[in-house]
């Protein structure tokens, strides 16, 4: 029987003076050991409050979850110590170096001297920094910032990673090479990997379950070929619109068939 | 209210041009009246006026360099517009905004010569003056400003360097307000032997010769035939100027709005040498240590850092230099250093908790990472502030004549304690009201809000002290007065060190709250 490594109970997270904006309401998830698990949404639905609440950044208003039995709420330190997280919009210290800015993350999280420049020096071979190394973040692309994060969220090697929008701002290159070493990460390093997505084929390709969150609410899970035999759809995409409510294309374009005839 | 807001500001700058400056002119009529006759109104005037023109220069170069931003520049240069037509435009568009400065200018100055009885001619052409003047330092500023924001604005290390240049760059302006007030330099001014560069400089500037007509006329009032020389060759002179910066600004367009890559060089980090191993081990070592490094390595190569300790100490260095007089004896220095230099220098080190949330964020998800922040924080601000005070102190108190060794030692201890506990204070206001802005003016706002509240906390102290009678020289009065202000500066200290560490711990507390 597979261990559930993180699990939610009805884990909650309302804003406002009433608390009537619910960012996440009443998640129950659970979350096996080595999985690949990815969480997704569209823009809005919860998933960057859900990584937060697991991550101890943010408390829950109500409802709880454990992360390798730690209580999010009784044990943050612990917690925080065997998780990695690349947040979607991450801070960078742009005045530091990528060898610097491994270094200080390192830091905060205790890794051995000793053992931090070695894995430093992989980390940013392994990501292709390494001749860039003592370059100031402030001149790196958009895509190199990514790879510096997520080798900052690798440094000490946790055992539960938490990747919202692993890819974003990378190109098709370096997203391959991203989703190539989520992969890795999770079939040789034994990790669990937690990603939240709103690119689809990268949470198809990546996960072995995925979750569909909207507003707040959890309303699906399993495997890929489990959604699609439950909501009847062909492709994961035709799905998330189904359960989601999207716009059909033919609504989107609707202003220029109008303008056709007027003319 | 925003429908009538334009009508608002019409009726109060009206209100204030027929009524408020005519009235504050007449409490002061008999010292405008003796002045505008006297040999020191036509450098007095062309300095008000040069000091007129550099800071409407200066606002748009200023508010250009606080937050140089191109984005907007590829939606122009993508569309048919000519690029003199988008400064010209921006000119234009900023127009109403500058209008209002000038009018307050143009209708306080017109004011002082009302009484004079010039006449309608004259009063035209001191307006025509005076808008003349305020409009080409603005369209000056403006052109110079798209320049700069082109030039620096495309990478981030040239935007860092534009924030840098735009806190000292009101140094040289507040240097001559600084110099008018303290008397000296129309003293100098006056003086045939030491005025001859400043005032060939001055009769150079545009400003001048709007300050010329300016005398000339309240000396003939109704009379311009008998100046008709100086006018219209002043006048005449400004008009050209005018026209002469409008084509030039125009000309200069092409190059204020290119998006051309100026260099691919990236700034390299060195390795860590003498001085961040030793903040490493100040730091404890370890983590502890590389946390300090980093937190001081972040906040020394940002030039705009480096800029406010510049602006900061170059502002103690002003004061001192020109409104105060050298400080009699040894107790001067330290009412200097506790009512104005330390909090202003605490204030400025400190600046706010971090640019962004996001940052913040990064120490949110280790563990224990928020008090390694604040402690970091507090170590580096430290670490930048207790040399620069001691400094202060020292030199401060040296100039003072006759001073014993005690009195010197006593005063750069006492100093650098005060900003030692000044720093623990401003930190943990900071951490209370936090602002996580990105934007330059943003984050100013927040230290100068910070800055407020501990200069006026720290001068009600003082006269709280004095009005309560608890000055140790009233309850022990056969102390040495010296001591005496050593004792309450201590004692002062001590009250603003518990206040400093009740904001650090409630400070630190909505740190850890924050989402």
């Amino acid at each position: 029987m597979m261990k559930a490594i993180i699990r939610t109970e009805k884990l909650s997270k309302h804003y406002g003076a009433k608390g009537e904006i619910k960012a996440l309401d009443g998640l129950d998830l659970e979350v096996y050991e080595g999985e690949t698990f990815g969480l997704l949404g569209p823009n809005g639905a919860g998933k960057t409050t859900t990584v937060r609440l697991l991550s101890c950044i943010i408390k829950p208003t109500m409802g709880t979850a454990t992360v390798n039995g730690y209580d999010i709420l009784k044990d943050e330190t612990k917690v925080k110590s065997i998780t990695g997280m690349l947040a979607e919009s991450p801070g960078l210290y742009e005045k530091l170096s990528a060898y610097e800015f491994l270094e200080f993350i390192g830091a905060l999280y205790e890794v051995p001297a000793n053992v931090l420049k070695e894995r430093i020096d992989d980390l940013l071979k392994l990501f292709g920094l390494d001749d860039r190394r003592d370059d100031l973040l402030e001149g790196y692309s958009r895509g190199m910032k990514q790879k510096v994060l997520v080798a900052a969220a690798l440094v000490h090697d946790p055992s539960i990673l938490f990747l919202d929008e692993p890819t974003s701002g990378l190109d098709p290159r370096a997203a391959l090479m991203v989703k190539d070493l989520i992969k890795k990460l999770a079939e040789t390093a034994g990790k669990t990997i937690f990603v939240c997505s709103h690119i689809l084929p990268i949470v198809e390709e990546l996960c072995d379950r995925i979750g569909i969150i909207n507003q707040g609410k959890l309303i699906a899970i399993g495997t890929v070929k489990e959604i699609l035999t439950k909501t009847e759809k062909k492709t994961l995409e035709e799905a998330f619109i189904a359960l989601t409510g999207g716009v059909e294309e033919k609504e989107l374009l609707a202003w220029r068939e109008h303008k056709a005839a007027v003319a | 209210m925003r429908p009538y807001f334009l009508y608002l500001v019409a009726g109060l700058l009206a209100v204030y041009v027929l009524f408020i400056a005519p009235s504050v002119v007449n409490l002061f009529m008999d010292d405008f009246s003796l002045l505008i006759i006297s040999a020191a109104a036509v450098p007095m005037v062309q300095i008000i006026l040069f000091v007129f023109f550099f800071y409407m220069m200066l606002v748009p170069i200023s508010d250009t360099l606080r937050e140089a931003r191109t984005e907007q520049l590829e939606i122009f240069l993508s569309a048919p517009v000519k690029p003199s037509d988008v400064l010209l435009g921006g000119f234009l568009g900023r127009i109403p905004i500058y209008a209002i400065a000038i009018t307050v200018i143009t209708g306080t100055f017109t004011a002082i010569l009302n009484p004079l009885g010039l006449d309608a001619v004259q009063k035209i052409i001191i307006i025509v003056v005076f808008v003349l003047t305020l409009l080409s330092a603005f369209w000056i500023g403006t052109v110079v400003a798209a320049i700069l924001r082109t030039k620096l604005g495309r990478t981030v290390r040239g935007k860092d360097a534009g924030r840098a240049l735009s806190i000292f760059i009101a140094l040289p302006g507040i240097a001559v307000i600084y110099a008018i007030i303290g008397g000296g330099l129309t003293d100098a001014l006056l003086n045939p032997t030491t005025s001859g560069t400043v005032r060939a400089i001055l009769n150079v500037l545009p400003s001048s010769w709007g300050a010329e007509i300016f005398v000339a006329f309240a000396s003939n009032p109704s009379n311009i035939s008998a100046v008709a020389f100086e006018t219209l060759t002043r006048f005449g002179g400004l008009i050209a100027f005018f026209i002469a910066v409008l084509w030039l600004g125009a000309k200069a367009a092409n190059r204020a709005y290119s998006l051309e890559s100026t260099t691919f060089t990236a700034s390299k980090a060195n390795p860590d040498g003498f001085f961040y191993k030793t903040i490493r081990h100040m730091g404890g070592g370890g983590s502890s240590g590389i946390v300090l490094a980093t937190i001081f390595k972040d906040y020394s190569r940002k030039l705009e850092n480096i800029s406010w300790l510049v602006y900061a100490v170059g502002l103690v260095a002003m004061i001192t230099i020109f409104l105060s007089d050298p400080f009699s004896g040894p107790r001067g220095p330290l009412f200097f250093a506790s009512l104005l230099a330390m909090p202003m220098l605490a204030g400025l080190t400190v600046g706010t908790v971090s640019r962004g949330k996001a940052t913040l964020f990064l120490y949110k998800a280790s563990p224990n990472g928020v008090s390694r922040f604040v402690k970091a924080r507090l170590l580096q601000s430290w670490l930048v502030a207790v040399p620069i005070a001691t400094a202060i102190m020292a030199v401060q108190t040296i100039l003072v004549p006759e001073v014993t060794l005690f009195q010197l030692l006593a005063n750069v201890l006492l100093g650098t304690l005060r900003a030692t506990v000044l720093i623990a204070l401003l930190l943990g206001l900071a951490l209370l009201i936090p602002v996580f802005a990105e934007e330059s003016r943003e984050r100013l706002l927040g230290v100068m809000i910070n800055l407020q509240v501990v200069v006026f906390s720290t001068i009600g102290l003082e006269i709280g002290f004095s009005r309560a009678g608890l000055s140790f020289m009233k309850i022990l009065p056969s102390l040495d007065p010296y001591l005496g202000t050593v004792f309450d500066h201590l004692l002062q200290t001590a009250i603003i060190s518990f206040a400093a560490v009740a904001l650090l711990y409630f400070g630190k507390r909505k740190l850890n709250r924050i989402e």
